[in-house]
């Protein structure tokens, strides 16, 4: 009985998650096209529903309802399986995320993580690294020279990136002396992360922003100068799904920004249930890969590898050894 | 010395990304002023300028008669040819338009008609909203000029849209100079 208990909990926070996540990207969007539109002293969206909350559910309906269109002389079987192989990764990624420690419902103590993994940072790394794949794939797929330039350079910008990423967060699993995320939000329970570890958050923070290909580093979508990069052939629902991922990808670096350097659901002065402050921890960073998007113009291709390479991967490794040192 | 030390203070201030906190901070105190984004046609509308060159209109006189002469100089002097006037002679024997149509799918409202007209009949008034499915409905009649909105001077304001709004679109009288948008732009 405790079994059949147990499971159908985790089978019942797996769907939780799963249409969080799927549905978060509908206020993100309207969230971001409003703050786009209010930085250019516009209104953005205004017509469906109150001020223009609807329409998110209107752009979902169009790409629902238009033509699932595969060229002629694409890879089909590739072309169906990138979108998918670009979606699910962000998705699994969650699982072992934790988003507080419990809460207690009727009585019974529920915790508010799918799974507590003592390696929970490597899985996070590892399985992310897996939507590289989709990008490859739907770019190659579809047979069109934008989409192949397109992938190209997301894959060297996110196989780049993910390097000095993971050696950012290194100093933060030496203070912890853990890689669960979870006794990692423990350790920041007096003093976050943010605080010994300012050069691995901005290391840890660039190198998402690249990961979630947002500008200033968009090279995979440079609307000037690529068709629209990997995804240029995708039409209907599966570029829905690539916009789903890329949504995913940018909370999931929120997320972790917050956990690894923002202390999780700790607060400070303001007493306000954990889960909350985490919530409202992620909306500003969230809030923050919009404010950047309509601020700063893109980096070329070459000052992107060049901040990849020569600038983030010694300052990373610096950090390394500085925390290293700090702590003998 | 000065400008050596502007320079490292520069240098200083790029290694710390001084501007790109500037840029930040611009755009977050944009985002918090007043948009410039007028809701036409949803929720506003406003006058254009005073002299804005709309749709055409003619003129009575006083004793409520066409003012016209049908001298055919506006048709004459217009550059796209879009008028046509068929004069008659009335049974005071005065001469006046029997049809004045203007097509005003190949208008392009440069307004010579205005300055041709010797009788002072025809005008570009304020009307900006005729949009139409079919070209043939924007060839307009004698008795339809006659009855569109004239200039801001003389009391001319703008009709109601043909879109369907859900209330009745208020058009803001107060100022008599037309919407200056570009009043409300943002200068740092």
């Amino acid at each position: 009985m405790e079994l059949v208990v147990a499971l159908g909990l985790i089978v019942f926070k797996v769907a939780l998650l799963i249409a969080i996540l799927l549905l978060l990207p509908l206020p993100l969007t309207w969230l971001e096209r409003k703050v786009a539109g209010h930085m250019q002293q516009r209104m953005g969206p205004m017509r469906v529903g109150w001020h223009g909350l609807l329409q998110p559910v209107a752009d979902g309906i169009k790409l629902l309802t238009k033509e699932d269109h595969i060229p002629a002389e694409a890879d089909r079987f590739l072309f169906k399986l990138a979108p998918i192989l670009a979606l699910a990764p962000p998705f699994v990624v969650f699982v072992a995320v934790p988003f507080g420690e419990s809460v207690s419902v009727l009585g019974t103590e529920i915790t508010l993580y799918v799974s507590n993994m003592n390696v929970a940072l490597l899985f996070v790394f590892a399985v992310i690294g897996i939507e590289v794949y989709g990008v490859i794939f739907g770019g190659w797929a579809a047979n069109s020279k934008y989409a192949v330039l397109g992938s190209l350079r997301t894959c060297a910008q996110m196989i780049s990136y993910e390097i000095p990423m993971g050696f950012a967060v290194i100093g933060v699993v030496m203070l912890a002396q853990s890689m669960s995320l979870l006794e990692i939000v423990r350790a920041q329970a007096d003093v976050w992360n943010i605080v010994y570890q300012p050069v691995g958050f901005f290391v840890f923070f660039v190198a998402g922003l690249a990961e979630s290909q947002r500008i200033p580093f968009d090279l995979a979508e440079a609307e000037g100068d690529l068709g629209a990069g990997f995804h240029t052939e995708y039409s209907g629902i599966r570029f829905a799904f690539f916009m789903v991922s890329e949504y995913a990808i940018m909370l999931l670096t929120s997320v972790l920004a917050v956990i690894l350097f923002f202390g999780g659901w700790n607060g400070v002065l303001v007493p306000l249930p954990p889960l909350l402050w985490f919530v409202l921890k992620v909306a500003f960073f969230v809030y923050v890969f919009i404010w950047f998007r309509f601020t700063f113009p893109r980096y070329r291709y070459d000052q992107l590898m060049a901040i990849g390479w020569k600038v983030l991967l010694p300052l990373s490794m610096a950090n390394i050894i500085i925390t290293g040192v700090a702590f003998l | 010395m000065s400008r050596a030390l502007d320079r490292t203070g520069i240098w200083i201030g790029w290694a710390f990304f001084a501007d790109l906190a500037n840029a930040l901070a611009l755009t977050f105190g944009y985002m918090f002023s007043r948009p410039v984004t007028m809701q036409y046609p949803d929720k506003e509308k406003w006058l254009p300028y005073s002299r804005y060159r709309g749709h055409h209109f003619l003129k009575r006189d006083d004793e409520g008669e066409i003012k016209c002469v049908a001298c055919e100089l506006c048709a004459r002097i217009c550059p796209c040819y879009c008028i046509e006037v068929i004069p008659y002679e009335d049974e005071k024997g005065n001469r006046h338009p029997a049809k004045f149509e203007i097509d005003m799918a190949r208008c392009l409202f440069c307004g010579l008609c205005e300055d041709a007209c010797p009788a002072d009949a025809i005008a570009l008034g304020q009307q900006y909203e005729f949009s139409s499915f079919s070209s043939r409905d924007l060839v307009i009649g004698r008795d339809d000029l006659l009855g569109k909105p004239g200039k801001a001077a003389t009391g001319g304001g703008v009709v109601s849209a043909r879109l369907n709004t859900e209330q009745d679109v208020l058009v803001e009288t107060s100022e008599p100079q037309g919407y200056n948008w570009w009043r409300n732009i943002r200068r740092t």
